[in-house]
This record gives structure tokens, sequence and C-alpha cells, in this order.
């Protein structure tokens, strides 16, 4: 890990020295561990804060957009994907844009390793290989990586970029070994009663902050949906119509977009699984219209596409 | 409402100017019979539709949605 | 046809959340299937009947108030 970051750093210095981009987009350490925070790299010295570690859960395509000038992105998999995603919906063009690619080692859940420790505080996290040394006050302990994994990059499907101007470290495996049809739309065997039960239960702790929406690289609507007043689609209370609407609605306007970058569930306080929603969609999608977003450049996405012979028994 | 027999539903009818009302339309004039359950609402086509208006008219406390085209 | 690939998206979502099958109908019928009209109201309402009112989705006012 800290040997890409160090490369990551390196690359960056590069760039900005030679006056390639105006800035570079990556991750820096957070104040607290476990919380590794978009940075903005506009010097070479400014680069020197730029790392890599097993928390780097934003996603950085987010800040691309509505931003002048060249700009650098270190990009996994997923961000790469979105990059594509907005490039073909013409937000940047790919001129502007330079993608410092590494391979995804899949990021961790800091609620799973803290959930390890109740009530205990977490003062450092120490990067090895395979594993993560956590420390606190009066304790130690070293836990294996791979079974604190987010729970999207455990069924990732695309942990290289699909686009790289340059590569940091060598490309890896694609997948984690996850397969997303076992998990995607956990809701489906249930009878519609229990489905609005769990839907419930899973937004229950809804607080509508907008975190998830403000974190995810597909919502760059000038006024969304809920800051509209009038005609106001949707309510602002707590009330579970209100939340409800919010979360479906968020959810579809994903729809043939969202490739499942997990960013909207790390960025929750509330710890809300928004994925149970997202990835029936993109379960539907991917079925219905055999498409996965983000993977190629110029791609039409679906929801602007339509086919003489696609599915419609169900209408009358 | 306690008896499903009686009850008597409110259903959003979203029918596209074009195709649907102009068929509600020519129900009326060739006296055709339907139930007086839809409240039907003139969209300029289907392609207007949107899932805003389904989730508002579920919010709003109708029984059912009907889209048509 | 563009609405037709939302539609079943939106469907498919909607249905997975826990809203009937019956409550949500969609249905081509041109300006001079009058007769279509008619029957698919009544298919319409009949479907929505055997449900009974609608549960959920519904805002309360007197729940946030």
């Amino acid at each position: 890990m800290e040997a890409i970051a160090q490369k990551i750093r390196e690359a960056a210095k590069r760039l900005l020295s030679e006056g390639k981009v105006d800035v570079v987009i990556g991750y820096a350490k957070g104040s607290v561990p476990m919380r590794e925070y978009p940075y903005f790299a506009y010097t070479p010295e400014e680069a020197e804060n730029l790392t890599w570690t097993s928390f780097c859960c934003n996603n950085l395509a987010l800040y691309t957009i509505r931003r002048p000038g060249r700009m650098a992105v270190v990009a996994q998999g997923c961000v790469s994907r979105n990059l594509v995603n907005l490039i073909n919906e013409n937000q940047f063009k790919r001129e502007d844009l330079y993608v410092i690619g590494v391979n995804s080692p899949g990021m961790v859940d800091r609620r799973k390793v803290q959930a390890l420790f109740p009530g205990k505080t977490i003062t450092e996290v120490i990067e090895e290989p395979e594993h993560l040394l956590v420390k606190g006050q009066g304790f130690e302990q070293r836990i294996e990586r791979k079974k604190f994994l987010r729970s999207n990059c455990l069924t990732c499907v695309q942990r290289n970029p699909v686009i790289s101007d340059e590569m940091i470290g060598e490309k890896g495996p694609e997948g984690h070994g996850g397969n997303i049809d076992n998990v995607a739309a956990p809701w489906e065997k249930l009878i519609p009663a229990e489905r609005w039960a769990e839907l419930q239960e899973t937004l229950k702790d809804c607080i509508r902050c907008y975190a998830c929406r403000d974190a995810c690289p597909l919502c760059y609507c000038h006024v969304c949906f809920v800051d509209e007043a009038q005609p106001q689609w949707c309510g602002k209370t707590q009330d579970e119509a209100d939340v409800a609407t919010f979360h479906i609605l968020r959810a579809f306007h994903c729809a043939g977009r969202c490739t499942d970058c997990g960013a909207c569930e790390s960025a929750c306080p509330q710890g809300i699984k928004m994925r149970r929603l997202t990835s029936k969609i993109e379960k539907d999608i991917r079925e219905l219209y055999g498409y996965r977003p983000g993977m190629e450049i110029g791609a039409t996405p679906p929801m602007s596409l339509f086919r003489p012979n696609d599915p419609q028994d169900f209408i009358k | 409402m306690s008896d499903n027999a009686e009850f008597s539903p409110r259903i959003a009818a979203f029918l596209c100017n074009w195709c649907s009302y102009g068929a509600a339309d020519l129900a009326g004039v060739s006296r055709l019979q339907y139930p007086p359950n839809i409240q039907v609402i003139r969209i300029p086509c289907t392609g207007r539709m949107s899932p805003k208006f389904i989730l508002a008219a579920f919010r709003k406390g109708v029984d059912g949605v009907w889209v048509s085209g | 046809m563009f609405a037709r690939r939302r539609f079943a998206v939106l469907k498919n979502l909607l249905e997975y959340v826990g809203i009937e099958p019956g409550r949500l109908h969609f249905s081509w019928i041109s300006s001079a299937e009058a007769e279509k009209f008619q029957k698919t109201v009544a298919a319409v309402t009949e479907a929505v009947k055997a449900l009974g009112p609608a549960q959920h989705m519904i805002k309360d006012i007197r729940k946030v108030a």
C-alpha cells in the first residue's frame, strides 16, 4: 500500500511540476483513523499529502464535475467506470482528464472494523499486505483485510481501471470472488408485506441528511428533486412515506448508471444499506438490457435507448 | 371501509393526450359505461411520466395508479 | 418507447419495495380503442378493489406533525 502511495505522490508531483494538469485529485490521510478524505493537490508540495490506504472509500469521480481546467484523478475500477459514465454524459472531455490508474485492493469497511471493538476507540491502523494492525488504548490486534471488505468490494467485477493514462503498480485480478447475483436484491424472495417491513427496517434510521446523494458521482443535477419546492415532490419530514420516496427516487435516478462503488453506504452517518435498493435496479438493467455502466467510452446509456423487442409483458 | 365489497378505490389515471385520453373521450362519446373510480390526469405524452408523479399519487392516498399511453 | 424501459425498471423497483403488483398498471391504448379503454378501466378497478385500500407510501400528517 505504502509503495503504491509513494508512486502516486511521485506521479502527482511530476504531473503538477510539468504543468500537465492543474490539479491532482486523490486521497489524504484523515484526522482520525479509517477516515481518508478526498484531497486536491494544486502544487507539487501539496502532492506530498496524497496517500493510498484501505479506507479510500469516497468516489473521486464526483469532484471532476463542473471543475474547470485539466485534472488528474487517482482511479481504481469503480472510479474509472464513473469517469467513463461522466464522459459519456458529456460532463467533460476525455482530453481534460488524466487518469492515474490503480488496481483496487478492495476497500475496508470501517464499521466492520469498529464493530470488532465495541465501545473502544481505535487510534491507529497500520497497513500490512494482507492484514491490518488495529491499535487503540490498551489493545492491539492484527486482522485479516479480506474479512472486513465493504460488501460492494466483495462482489466487485472490475478492480482494474477501465481507462488509464498511467498505471501505478501492477494490474491485479478483477474480482474478489463474491458473486453479485447471489446478494443483489435480497428481498426478492419475500412477499410484498414483508418487503415493505424490510424497507422500513432498513430506512428507519434515515435522518435525511442527503450524504448519500452528495457522495454519489451520479448526482450532479443543478436542482435535486428533494430541493424542489414548487411543486414539492418529496416531502421534507421523516415520515415513512417521505423517506421511502426519497430513497426510491434516488435509487431510480441511478438506473443504468450506478457502478456499485459503495460511496453512498460509506458516506451514510447512520449506516443505512441503500445498496439493497440500488442493487435491485442494477440487476434489472443487467438482466433486461444486458448493460454494465461505465465499461466503455461512447456506450449509450440503457435509459436513453430502446429496442423494439424490449420486454413489455407488464403492459396490458 | 370495513367490508371489501363496499370498498370503492381511488385510482389515479395518467393518460396520454394523444392515445388513451382520446380513447377516454371516444368511450364517453360512444356511451360506453366504465367504473367511476378513476381520476384522469392528462399528460402531454407518456414520456412526460415521471416516477415522482406515481410516488406523489401514492403519498396523497390513492389506492392504485394506472399509466396509459 | 423510452418510457417503456423506464416503466419496466420502476415497476420492478416499486414491487421490490413492497407495493403490491396489482396497484400499478400500465397499458397501451390507441385513441380509437374505446372498447379496450373500457375493459382496461374495469380490469384496473377490479384489481385494485381486490387488494383493498392502500397501506403503504401514504403520508400521515398526524404522525409527523
